[in-house]
C-alpha cells in the first residue's frame, strides 16, 4: 500500500511538471512574433533600428517570464516536491 | 563572427546592475531573517550570472534574427528560446540537487531580469523628461 501511495506521489508529480511546461508553449510563439513583427517594422524603417532592438528585448524578456515561472515549478516539482510528500506521508503514518 | 549591436551590452549591462542590486537585498533579507551563510551567496552567484546570461543570449537571438526573412525569423528565435530554457533548466536542477547551493536563493535570482524590465519605463520617462 505504501508503495502505491509513493507511486501515486512521484507520478501526479511527474505529470504536473509535464502540465507546467505546457505554458513554456506560450512564450515561444509570442516572442517569435514579436521578432517577426520587428522584422517587418525595421525593413519599413531601417534608422529604428536600436529603438526597436531595445524595446523588443524588454518584450521578448516580459514574454518569457511566464516560461520561467512554470520552468521553475516543473523542476520543483520533480526534485524537491516528491521528497517532501513522501516526508509528510511517512510523518502521518508513523515512521 | 557578427558584432554584437550596442544596444544588447547597454541593456545587457542595465539588467546586470539590476540583478546586482536585487542580488544584494536578498543577501541582506536573508541576514536580517538569520538565515545566511555561505549557500545562500552560491546559490545567488550561480543563478545570478546565468539570468544575466540567458538576457545577454536572447539579445543575441533577436540580433541574429533581425536581419533574416520573417517565418525564418520565427524559428530562429523558438530555437533560441529552447536552447536556453534548457541551459536555465540544468542550472536550476543543479543548484536544486547539490547541497552546497541555497533552493530559495537559487530559484528567486531567476526573475531578477523581469524586476529590471518592470523599472525600465521609470528611467525612461525620467530620461524623456531630461531630453
Amino acid at each position: 500500500m505504501l508503495e502505491l501511495a509513493i507511486g501515486i506521489i512521484l507520478g501526479c508529480c511527474a505529470l504536473g511538471a509535464g502540465v507546467a511546461m505546457i505554458a513554456g508553449i506560450g512564450p515561444g510563439i509570442g516572442e517569435g512574433n514579436a521578432v517577426a513583427k520587428a522584422c517587418e517594422a525595421i525593413g519599413r524603417q531601417p534608422e529604428s533600428k536600436g529603438n526597436v532592438t531595445s524595446t523588443m528585448l524588454f518584450g521578448c524578456a516580459i514574454a518569457e517570464t511566464t516560461g520561467l515561472y512554470a520552468l521553475v515549478i516543473a523542476i520543483l516539482l520533480i526534485f524537491v516536491a516528491p521528497n517532501m510528500l513522501i516526508n509528510v506521508l511517512m510523518r502521518a503514518l508513523g515512521r | 563572427m557578427k558584432k554584437i549591436d550596442g544596444v544588447i551590452w547597454r541593456e545587457s549591462r542595465y539588467v546586470a546592475l539590476w540583478v546586482l542590486i536585487l542580488s544584494i537585498l536578498m543577501q541582506a533579507v536573508f541576514l536580517v531573517l538569520s538565515r545566511w551563510d555561505y549557500t545562500v551567496l552560491l546559490g545567488n552567484l550561480l543563478t545570478a550570472f546565468f539570468a544575466v546570461l540567458n538576457f545577454f543570449l536572447m539579445g543575441l537571438g533577436v540580433q541574429a534574427s533581425l536581419g533574416k526573412e520573417e517565418k525564418e525569423a520565427k524559428s530562429l528565435m523558438k530555437l533560441s528560446m529552447t536552447y536556453r530554457y534548457l541551459l536555465l533548466a540544468v542550472v536550476v536542477a543543479l543548484g536544486i540537487l547539490l547541497p552546497c547551493f541555497h533552493t530559495v536563493a537559487v530559484v528567486v535570482p531567476v526573475f531578477f531580469p523581469r524586476v529590471a524590465v518592470l523599472f525600465r519605463p521609470l528611467f525612461d520617462k525620467k530620461r524623456g523628461v531630461n531630453e
